[in-house]
């Protein structure tokens, strides 16, 4: 078995607290992850984003490759930059992985950043582990990325049923439905 | 041929760049290295150690702003807004290292000391103080988790002077 190697990931790590930035982008550089770009909060990391689309040679790198934002900030909290991010015409990637750090673990929160598109959550207390986890899953399970006129985000479905269990009534050679591939 | 009927969803399916990126295009599974997870987890609880040292600092800049609140009431609006903003940093974090009441204390001075019309009495600076004498005892007794009798006598009594000061203004 191979490991992985994080060398050429580019992670932007938004976080308002100094002490968590520190400590997160210290460990995910531990873990191997070649470049982290830690910024404070949605705002900047709109403004990075921005600069990465426009002047990419300048800031030193091509594509952001995972976003992990916390939620709880200010000005622009990480539902905002997500929202930005999935939706807005700036965005320079609207794909790309986006990891939500947060203490809100409430259903209906969850629920919430799902619905805006949220790749993948990571609750508060986090151990090294919980990272490692979200990585790999990151990397081995890409889910399609739906869009509809509500929504557009990675599939919210993770499981793959068997016919008789599937509900989706849609498949690619339905009427209506339309499959991109790059 | 193109349809004309209106699309209703599109999936979108890309080529796994992330994988191609950090294991190749080799089959089989790979895996973090164990080594780099032991040392990530040595210097998470490495940092996780020096987490009562900045929670001590922070109380240290919280007191200063307290000072300030009684020496100068004009300057009481700037000064809440001061202390709003380090507790916001300090309740995300305290769970995770151990100090839970941390967090707990810096989320209600957080709760109270967001901006809301009107004066911000003595009584309101008199209740920061309670939360920095909370937060100092759990430091400097390294109360981690939920501190037992003496958390609980510290959560209450914290508890009881929200509600005397609140009551009277």
């Amino acid at each position: 078995m191979s490991n992985y190697d994080f060398d050429r990931v580019n992670i932007l790590l938004v976080e308002d607290s100094q002490f968590m930035r520190s400590l997160l982008a210290n460990s995910l550089k531990v873990l191997g992850v070649g470049n982290v770009f830690p910024v404070e909060h949605g705002g900047d990391a709109i403004h990075f984003l921005n600069r990465v689309k426009n002047e990419p040679m300048k800031v030193g790198v091509q594509q952001i490759d995972i976003v992990i934002s916390n939620w709880d900030m200010h000005p622009i909290d990480g539902l905002m930059l997500l929202r930005w991010i999935r939706r807005h015409k700036d965005s320079p990637d609207r794909f790309v992985p986006f990891v939500m750090i947060t203490s809100y673990t409430e259903p209906e929160r969850i629920v919430q950043a799902r619905e805006m598109g949220v790749t993948d959550i990571l609750a508060k207390p986090f151990t090294i582990n919980n990272i490692g986890e979200k990585l790999i899953s990151i990397i081995e399970r890409p889910r399609q990325f739906v869009h509809t006129k509500e929504f557009f985000g990675p599939d919210r479905r993770r499981q793959k049923f068997p016919p008789q269990v599937e509900r989706r009534i849609l498949t690619d050679k339905s009427e209506g439905v339309e499959v991109i591939r790059g | 041929m193109a349809s004309n009927k209106p699309v209703i969803v599109r999936f979108y399916r890309f080529q796994n760049r992330l994988k191609e990126k950090t294991v190749g295009l080799a089959p089989g599974n790979a895996a973090i290295s164990p080594e780099a997870l032991e040392k990530a987890e040595q210097a998470l609880s490495k940092m996780s150690e020096d987490y009562p040292d900045w929670v001590s600092s922070i109380v240290v800049k919280l007191q200063e702003q307290h000072g300030r609140c009684v020496d100068s009431p004009e300057m009481r609006r700037e000064c809440f807004e001061e202390i709003n903003h380090m507790a916001h940093d300090m309740k995300g974090q305290g769970g995770t290292f151990g100090y839970p009441l941390i967090t707990n204390f810096a989320d209600s001075l957080y709760g109270f000391t967001i901006q809301r019309p009107g004066e911000i009495t003595d009584n309101q600076i008199e209740l920061v103080k309670g939360h920095l004498d909370a937060m100092r005892a759990v430091i400097r007794g390294r109360v981690s988790g939920s501190g037992g009798e003496i958390g609980q006598s510290l959560t209450d009594g914290l508890a009881q002077a929200i509600e005397k000061y609140e009551t009277e203004d």
